[in-house]
This record gives C-alpha cells, sequence and structure tokens, in this order.
C-alpha cells in the first residue's frame, strides 16, 4: 500500500476523521469480543498511524471515547457500540490492519478503504458448519458431564437446531435474554423427548446439554480481564450481563423440565 | 490413572473447543489448533483430578499449564494466542453446574421450609462451584498472558 506523508499541521476536520476510524476500529473490536485493553491498544495504534500524537481511550459497555491531540490541538469523540458477540477472523483481520496502518502511516481515506474492503471480504461459516459444529462441541461436553452414550445423538440434534433457531432468531434482531430462553426452553425439550425415546439413563442431565451453546465463555472471562487489568467498571458490566443471561438459560431448562416432568 | 478415561476426556475437549471454534468464526487453519489447546487443557485437568486436586484446583493448574503452552507457540497460527488460549478453557466451564446451581434456587422457592435444607446445601454448593472454579479459570488464563506476552505496541501518551 502507498504511504502518503501527513501534513505537519492537520486541521480540526482531519483531528475529527483520525478520532472517528479510530473509534470504527474501536467499535468493530468490542463487537467482535476483544477485551478493553485490546481495543485500547489497537484503537491507538490506528490513531498513531494516522498521525495522533496524544491518544487516550476510555471504554464502556455500551460506548467508546476517545481524546486524540496534534500539536496544540485536541478533539474527544463518542461512539455506540453494538451488541457484543464473538468473531475470531474479524477480530484478526482488524488487529493486523491496525498494525499495518501503524507500521505504514496510512492516510485517512486509504484506512477508510481498508476498513470497508475488510468488512466485506470477512468469511463467515455457513449456517449449517456452524450448527452441525456447535452439535458436536455440546455433544462432547455432555460426555465430559457424564451423559450416557444413549443421550449423546439426542444432544447433538438439539444443539444443532438450537443453534439454527437462535441464528435466525438474531438476524430478526429478537432480544438476546429472550432469545436465550427460547433457545434454550426448545433445546431442552427436544433432546429431553429424544432422551427418553433412545432410552438414555439421564434425561435429566442430557437436558442440559444442548443449552450449554448459550453459556457465554467468552465474556465471562473477559469480565475478569478487563477487572484484572483495571477497568472494573466494565468488567462488573460483562459479569452482570453473564449472570443475567444464565438465569434466562436457565429458565428455559426450567420451563422444559417442568413440561416433561423431569428433575422433580 | 484410568487411561482410557483420560484419552475418552482428551478427545471430548478437543472436539468442544474446536466445535466452539467454529462458532466463534475461528478460520480453518486455528481450529486444530483450537483442538489441541482444548485436549491439551482437558487432559491435564483429568490427571490433577485423577490425582486428587479439587476440580477448582484442577482447572486453575489447566488453565496455567495450557497458557504457559499458547504464550511460547510460535506465530502466526491462523488464530491469536488469547482466543485460543481462552477457547482452550470453553470446555472446562462449568455450564452444567450453573444451571444446576439456578435450578436448585429455582426449586427452594417451590418447596415446603422443612424441606429446603437439603436442596439449599445443594444449590449453594453448585453455586459456589461455579464461582470458584470461573475465577479459577480466568486466574489461570490472565496469569500467562499478563507475565508473558511481549507487547510489540507503542506507548501511548496521555493528553496534554
Amino acid at each position: 500500500m502507498k504511504t502518503e506523508l501527513l501534513q505537519p499541521a492537520l486541521g480540526r476536520e482531519s483531528l475529527e476523521e483520525i478520532a472517528m476510524v479510530a473509534l470504527e476500529f474501536g467499535r468493530l473490536l468490542m463487537e467482535t469480543g476483544a477485551s478493553a485493553r485490546n481495543v485500547e491498544e489497537i484503537t491507538g495504534q490506528v490513531a498513531a498511524g494516522l498521525g495522533a500524537e496524544r491518544i487516550d481511550t476510555r471504554v464502556g459497555y455500551a460506548s467508546l471515547a476517545i481524546t486524540i491531540g496534534i500539536g496544540p490541538d485536541w478533539i474527544t469523540r463518542m461512539r455506540r457500540v453494538g451488541p457484543l458477540g464473538v468473531n475470531q477472523r474479524l477480530y484478526h483481520a482488524l488487529r493486523a490492519t491496525a498494525a499495518q496502518i501503524e507500521r505504514e502511516g496510512f492516510s485517512i481515506a486509504q484506512a477508510r478503504a481498508e476498513l470497508d474492503h475488510l468488512l466485506r471480504a470477512s468469511p463467515r461459516h455457513p449456517d449449517w458448519v456452524v450448527a452441525l459444529a456447535v452439535g458436536v462441541a455440546c455433544a462432547a461436553f455432555g460426555r465430559l458431564l457424564d451423559v450416557d452414550w444413549a443421550g449423546v445423538g439426542p444432544i447433538f440434534a438439539a444443539a444443532a437446531l438450537g443453534q439454527f433457531v437462535r441464528r435466525q432468531l438474531a438476524l430478526r434482531n429478537v432480544n438476546v435474554f429472550l432469545s436465550t430462553t427460547v433457545v434454550a426452553f426448545l433445546a431442552s425439550t427436544l433432546c429431553g423427548l429424544g432422551a427418553r425415546w433412545v432410552g438414555s439413563q439421564t434425561v435429566a442431565r442430557d437436558m442440559i446439554g444442548p443449552v450449554l451453546l448459550l453459556v457465554p465463555g467468552v465474556p465471562a472471562f473477559n469480565a475478569q480481564f478487563d477487572i484484572l487489568e483495571g477497568r472494573p467498571t466494565l468488567g462488573s458490566a460483562r459479569a452482570v450481563w453473564v449472570a443475567v443471561t444464565l438465569v434466562f438459560m436457565t429458565v428455559g431448562v426450567w420451563l422444559a423440565r417442568g413440561l416433561l416432568g423431569e428433575g422433580r | 490413572m484410568d487411561f482410557p478415561l483420560l484419552f475418552h476426556h482428551t478427545v471430548c475437549g478437543g472436539l468442544a473447543a474446536a466445535g466452539f471454534g467454529v462458532l466463534f468464526n475461528v478460520g480453518f487453519r486455528g481450529l486444530s489448533w483450537c483442538a489441541v489447546s482444548g485436549a491439551l487443557m482437558v487432559a491435564v485437568r483429568t490427571v490433577a483430578l485423577g490425582l486428587g486436586w479439587s476440580m477448582e484446583a484442577a482447572s486453575f493448574g489447566a488453565a496455567l499449564a495450557g497458557g504457559i503452552l499458547v504464550q511460547l507457540l510460535p506465530s502466526p497460527i491462523g488464530v491469536s494466542r488469547n482466543a485460543l488460549h481462552l477457547l482452550g478453557c470453553i470446555p472446562m466451564l462449568p455450564g452444567g453446574f450453573a444451571a444446576k446451581a439456578i435450578l436448585g434456587l429455582f426449586a427452594i422457592t417451590a418447596q415446603h421450609p422443612v424441606a429446603t435444607n437439603e436442596t439449599l446445601i445443594t444449590a449453594v454448593d453448585n453455586t459456589l462451584r461455579v464461582m470458584f472454579t470461573v475465577g479459577a479459570l480466568g486466574i489461570g488464563l490472565a496469569i500467562p498472558t499478563l507475565l508473558l506476552r511481549v507487547s510489540g505496541m507503542r506507548p501511548v501518551a496521555p493528553p496534554a
């Protein structure tokens, strides 16, 4: 990529553009499951690569703020963050692009073009592949929880279907907690019925297997990282989100167990 | 040592980590590393449990051992080290205990007070196990990252 030299004195408009590009990187990083430390570091790399001399960021659960300065001028801007998820390939690409921007000193237009290209070109596994993989993962998880072999098939099928429904609900912007309960209820009920049909001796335990796809592992660990790295506010917000998600997931299992008369 | 159990848990740990790797959109090149990471950490935990360690201590030991090995891997391997470490720990998350703990708390409200004691103790036991195990995993994850990660990023000065 061709490197353009920055002008010695950038105007307020340029400061604004640097801030917005850096914040766009930060927003995407948050939405791909990065910890606050990584968001701060990578956002700082982008801003520095675009010519900022002084950078300070604040990473919140639902918003990001950045202050950047060049010479005597400085500016503070804020950006809203969307629903937090996990997307490793996009995260990896953002990280590599930020390092390239810092190393090669991109212009703002080049950085924006690179970001647009990255978003368009970032691949995702097909939904059916994800559903099958989640089915296998939950079935393996079930074996680690000591379900019998007869329960493995129902867990696989229920988890794969649960993941498919979860994706469809996400595409329709259904509230994430409501979606969690619906998927947990559906997967747990189907697994319970299937486990009974195949004669599993661990039906009550089988019914927990397919909902393990809903356990928010990455946010749970990120919450701890954020607290350990000196960001207790964000860490606490993530921890509360994890706890509420677990409660909504368990409500789904509880309703399924009530329907099938298991665990009484 | 129960070697068939160790083999079984190692395979299941690898499958679970790779499956969740697909869910988290890890590229195909990185998935095999996810499987190795999950298999290794679950194997360490199984060995530790076999030696009589508690679930919390075994989880901590597995996360710490896995973290040190992951940080020493050559790069690039198609997935970030932190993600690889985290995915290896996913099969050790006590999701089943978390569900049992909350179900136990629900059950307490539906019972006569006399019958509540045993349910309450089980629910509290499961809740504490979840909290301590997740805490142990998190600390096991964080220590190698904080100690061994070599950051090539330049320090960013605060605003004047």
